[in-house]
C-alpha cells in the first residue's frame, strides 16, 4: 500500500531519522496517490493544483462512496433483509446530500476564516474530508460487524455507529482545517461552527432517513422527528422485542423497583 | 510465533484447572483472541497510526502491536509453569470448595494478565515515543490503539468464552450461540441490576455533554499553545 514510504523492517529496528525529506507530489495523482496524500501529506495535497480539478473530486468521491457503502452494508447486517441494500444506499445518499447542502456554508465560513480557496478547490477539499471520514468508517466496519451480530439493542448499536461517525468526522475536520490553513485561513472558530452545523445535519439525516438500523415495510418514513427525540424513543428498544418481551421488561422493572434481584448468570 | 507459543502455554494452564480438555481449548483460543482482534482492527490501527502522526504505516503499526503482545506473551509464557503448579494444587472443579477455588483462580489470572498487559503497553509506549515526533503524538496514538483494541478484544473474549470454565457449566470450546449478546451489554445489565435501573437517556446526555465540553477545552488549549511565541 505504501511501498515507497514504509520500510519493510519491524519497528523494533532503529527509528528513521526525523524529519525525512519527501519528494513533491507528482503532477497527476491517481486514486492510490490521492489516498496516500490524504493520509500522510494533507497540507501538501491542499497546495496541489489537483484539488481544484475534477480528478480529485472524482477520486475522493469514489473513495468516500465505496467506504460508506461498505460501512452501510455492515450496519445493514444488524437487521438483515432489505436493510442490506437500503442502509448503504441511505448512508451514501445522506452523505452526498449533507455535503451538497453544507457546501455553500463551508465556502462562506472558510472565507470568513481567511481562506482564499476557490469554490472548485473547496469542493475538492470537502470531498477529501468525506473520503477520509469514509476510510475511518471502513476501519471501524469489521469491529461494528462483530457487535452487529451479537447485540439486538438499538441503543447500543446506534451508539456504536454514532461514536464511529464522530471519530471519523473529527479526523475529517482535522484534514479540512489543515488544508484550509494552507489556503490562508487563520481562524478556526468559523470552521468549528461549520463542522458543528455539518454534524447536526448528518445526525438529523440519521433520523430523516430512518430506518437505517431497524426493519420497516417502507423505505422511508414521512413522520417528522428531531433526532434527539427519535433516539430517546428507540434507545431502549430491541430488534427482537415482541409484545410478550415488552411485558416481561415491564415486569422486570417493577420487580427491580420492589428490590427483587435477578441472577445475571441465569439469563 | 513467540506470541502464539506464549499465549498457548499460558492458556493451557488457565483451562487446565477445569479439565485438561479445557486447557487445550484455551491454549487454542488465547492466540486466536489476539489474532482476531489485531486482524479486525488492522485497518483502523494503521489509519490511526498514520493520522495521529506516529510515523508508522499499516504494516509497522501491526508489527508494533504484535511486539507489545509478544512481550506480554513472553511474560505469561514464563509464568506458565507457576500457574500450572497452581492449577494442580487448587481444589479441583468437582470438590466442595470449587466455588472459592474458582474465584481465587480467576483473581490470580486476572492479576497475571493485567501485569503482563501493562508491561506490554509500557514497552509499546516507549517504542512509539522513539518513532513519533513528540511525546503527545506517541501518547495519543497509544491511547487510540488501546481503546480500539480493548473494545473489540472484550467482545472477542465474550464470543470465545469460556476461558476459565465455571465449575457449574460443561466443558466446551464455545458456549451455545456464542455471538449472541455482548460483553458491554452484560456489564451494563449487571450495573442496572446493582443500581436498580439507571436513567439511560440522562447518562448518555451527561457523557455526550461532557465529551463536547472536553473537546471545547482541548480546542481552546491548543489555540492558546499556538499563540504563545
Amino acid at each position: 500500500m505504501n511501498d515507497n514510504n514504509e520500510a519493510e523492517t519491524t519497528p523494533s529496528a532503529s527509528p528513521p531519522p526525523h524529519p525525512t525529506i519527501q519528494e513533491p507530489l507528482p503532477e497527476n495523482l491517481g486514486i492510490r496517490e490521492l489516498f496516500e496524500a490524504l493520509l500522510r501529506r494533507p497540507a501538501e495535497l491542499a497546495r496541489h493544483k489537483v484539488t481544484e480539478g475534477r480528478s480529485a473530486l472524482t477520486g475522493f468521491g469514489i473513495i468516500a462512496v465505496i467506504s460508506i457503502l461498505v460501512f452501510g452494508f455492515v450496519l445493514g447486517t444488524f437487521a438483515y433483509g432489505d436493510q442490506l441494500w437500503a442502509a448503504p444506499v441511505k448512508l451514501v445518499g445522506g452523505m452526498l446530500f449533507a455535503g451538497l447542502i453544507c457546501f455553500p456554508s463551508l465556502y462562506i465560513f472558510s472565507s470568513i476564516a481567511g481562506s482564499s480557496a476557490s469554490a472548485a478547490k473547496m469542493g475538492g477539499l470537502l470531498a477529501g474530508m468525506l473520503a477520509l471520514a469514509g476510510l475511518l468508517l471502513l476501519g471501524f466496519a469489521p469491529a461494528l460487524w462483530i457487535f452487529a451480530q451479537g447485540t439486538a439493542s438499538f441503543g447500543f448499536m446506534g451508539f456504536l455507529a454514532i461514536a464511529a461517525w464522530l471519530v471519523a468526522l473529527a479526523f475529517g475536520y482535522k484534514f479540512l482545517r489543515t488544508a484550509l490553513r494552507e489556503t490562508g485561513a487563520t481562524q478556526s472558530a468559523p470552521l468549528m461552527i461549520w463542522v458543528s452545523i455539518f454534524l447536526l445535519v448528518t445526525l438529523q439525516l440519521s433520523t430523516s432517513l430512518r430506518p437505517i438500523l431497524g426493519r420497516s415495510d417502507k423505505f422511508l418514513t414521512t413522520e417528522k422527528k428531531f433526532f434527539l427525540q427519535h433516539w430517546g424513543d428507540t434507545i431502549d428498544e430491541s430488534l427482537v422485542a415482541s409484545p410478550q418481551k415488552k411485558e416481561d421488561k415491564i415486569e422486570a422493572k417493577s420487580r427491580s423497583g420492589r428490590g427483587e434481584q435477578q441472577n445475571p448468570y441465569n439469563n | 510465533m513467540v506470541t502464539v507459543i506464549g499465549f498457548a502455554l499460558y492458556g493451557f494452564t488457565v483451562g487446565y484447572w477445569r479439565s485438561p480438555v479445557m486447557g487445550i481449548f484455551v491454549a487454542m483460543k488465547m492466540p486466536l483472541l489476539i489474532a482476531l482482534t489485531l486482524g479486525c482492527n488492522g485497518l483502523l490501527n494503521g489509519l490511526l497510526g498514520i493520522l495521529l502522526g506516529s510515523g508508522l504505516g499499516f504494516r509497522q503499526s501491526l508489527h508494533a502491536l504484535l511486539s507489545a503482545f509478544s512481550i506480554s506473551a513472553l511474560i505469561l509464557g514464563a509464568v506458565a509453569p507457576v500457574t500450572f503448579f497452581l492449577a494442580i494444587n487448587v481444589p479441583s472443579a468437582d470438590s466442595p470448595q470449587a466455588a472459592s477455588a474458582h474465584s481465587a483462580y480467576l483473581l490470580t489470572h486476572t492479576f497475571m494478565i493485567a501485569m503482563a498487559g501493562l508491561i506490554g503497553v509500557v514497552r509499546l509506549g516507549k517504542l512509539l515515543e522513539s518513532y513519533s515526533s513528540s511525546r503527545t503524538v506517541a501518547r495519543s496514538t497509544l491511547a487510540a490503539w488501546i481503546a480500539g483494541n480493548a473494545f473489540l478484544g472484550m467482545q472477542f473474549s465474550w464470543i470465545l468464552r469460556p476461558f476459565f470454565g465455571s465449575p457449574r457449566l460443561e466443558v466446551a470450546f464455545l458456549r451455545d450461540d456464542p455471538m449472541k449478546g455482548s460483553f458491554i451489554e452484560a456489564v451494563w445489565g449487571s450495573l442496572e441490576r446493582i443500581f436498580g435501573g439507571i436513567p439511560i437517556q440522562g447518562l448518555v446526555g451527561i457523557v455526550g455533554g461532557g465529551a463536547l465540553i472536553l473537546i471545547f477545552i482541548y480546542q481552546i488549549r491548543t489555540e492558546r499553545k499556538k499563540r504563545k511565541p
